[in-house]
């Protein structure tokens, strides 16, 4: 069955009412698989090859989120967890290429914080930003005993130099070890330095 | 040297406990935009975290904002609508478009069908 969105001019069909509202619409078919998104008009936009992808968050943890959101009697339709799922991606691409540009504009290669924050109050998820400031301090704070981050002054051969007697329990040695943190990158930035951080000793 | 520290071990499943969605698939998805070279740690978590904030932002409106078809549940319509209705959720609406039933549609055809040949 064609989705072709020509086929919206509620002057040439004459329908009224909520099917016309959105300006597009889909043909659902009988049996309802619910994710089959048969529209396929394009917008031109470069991100359509992209999403040919389907790259997915796991639906398991986008419903458990899901359920956790809405009031604990309330129903979610598998349809609706699947769709979410799909939003999710988009939501993360927007994000994502927002970020990118001004990146781009900046002259800089890799994505940061800052970057995405900035894309977020851009595209109007503003109300996230302060909420995410303060996990992302939280997350520093769990992290920064962490190998791999250089948040004090520790070179890369000093930790291999140092023994374990001259050390408090958190030292960065800037070198990931061991696969623990398997999504943890290395890289150097400007921490604030929290107050309660345990000093390295140097004896 | 790989320091194995309870104190440090505890500290990462702090930082886990912090997102409930896979980082390194919030990566890939990422990374499947164009141009996008690397991405710092701060901003895979900062993703993460608000994809988590998003859903429940979503999941939450639509719930709330549904169709009236059904109170106290939420399905596709609830979320195509709020995608219409809602500023912030307009981006969506590509892929949200409304879905109308095969039968119901032959069948507003049908009675356009009819209004023509009513002179």
């Amino acid at each position: 069955m064609d989705g072709d969105s020509s086929t919206t001019d509620a002057s040439q069909l004459g329908i009224t009412g909520e099917y016309m509202a959105s300006g597009h619409y889909v043909l659902q078919p009988q049996d309802d698989d619910g994710e089959e998104n048969m529209n396929d008009h394009e917008d031109g936009g470069t991100k359509e090859n992209y999403r040919e992808q389907d790259i997915y968050l796991p639906i398991a943890n986008v419903a458990r989120i899901m359920k956790n959101a809405v009031p604990q009697t309330g129903k979610i339709a598998k349809d609706a967890k699947e769709c979410v799922q799909e939003c999710v991606s988009e939501f993360i691409s927007f994000i994502t290429s927002e970020a990118s540009e001004r990146c781009h504009q900046e002259k800089r290669k890799t994505i940061n914080g800052e970057d995405i924050l900035f894309a977020m109050s851009t595209l109007g998820f503003d109300m996230y930003v302060d909420p995410l400031k303060l996990y992302l301090q939280k997350f520093r704070e769990a992290m920064k005993g962490e190998k791999g981050i250089a948040g004090v002054a520790v070179g890369e051969s000093l930790g291999e130099d140092l023994t374990e007697d001259s050390f408090t329990n958190q030292l960065p040695t800037g070198i990931i070890t061991d696969g623990q943190q398997q999504n943890v990158m290395v890289y150097t930035t400007s921490y604030q330095q929290i107050p309660t951080v345990q000093q390295i000793q140097f004896s | 040297m790989a320091q194995t520290n309870p104190g440090k071990d505890s500290q990462a499943s702090e930082a886990k406990k912090l997102i409930s969605l896979p980082t390194s698939r919030v990566r890939l998805i990422m990374k499947s935009s164009p141009d996008v070279s690397s991405i710092n740690q701060d901003a895979l978590f900062l993703t993460t975290k608000a994809t988590e904030l998003f859903v429940q932002h979503l999941a939450l409106t639509s719930f709330n904002n549904g169709s009236g078809r059904e109170a106290n549940s939420l399905d596709y319509s609830d979320l195509a609508k709020t995608a219409e209705e809602t500023d912030t959720f307009h981006f969506l609406t590509d892929i949200l478009p409304k879905k109308i039933l095969a039968r119901d549609y032959l069948e507003s055809l049908e009675q356009l069908q009819d209004e023509d040949t009513d002179f």
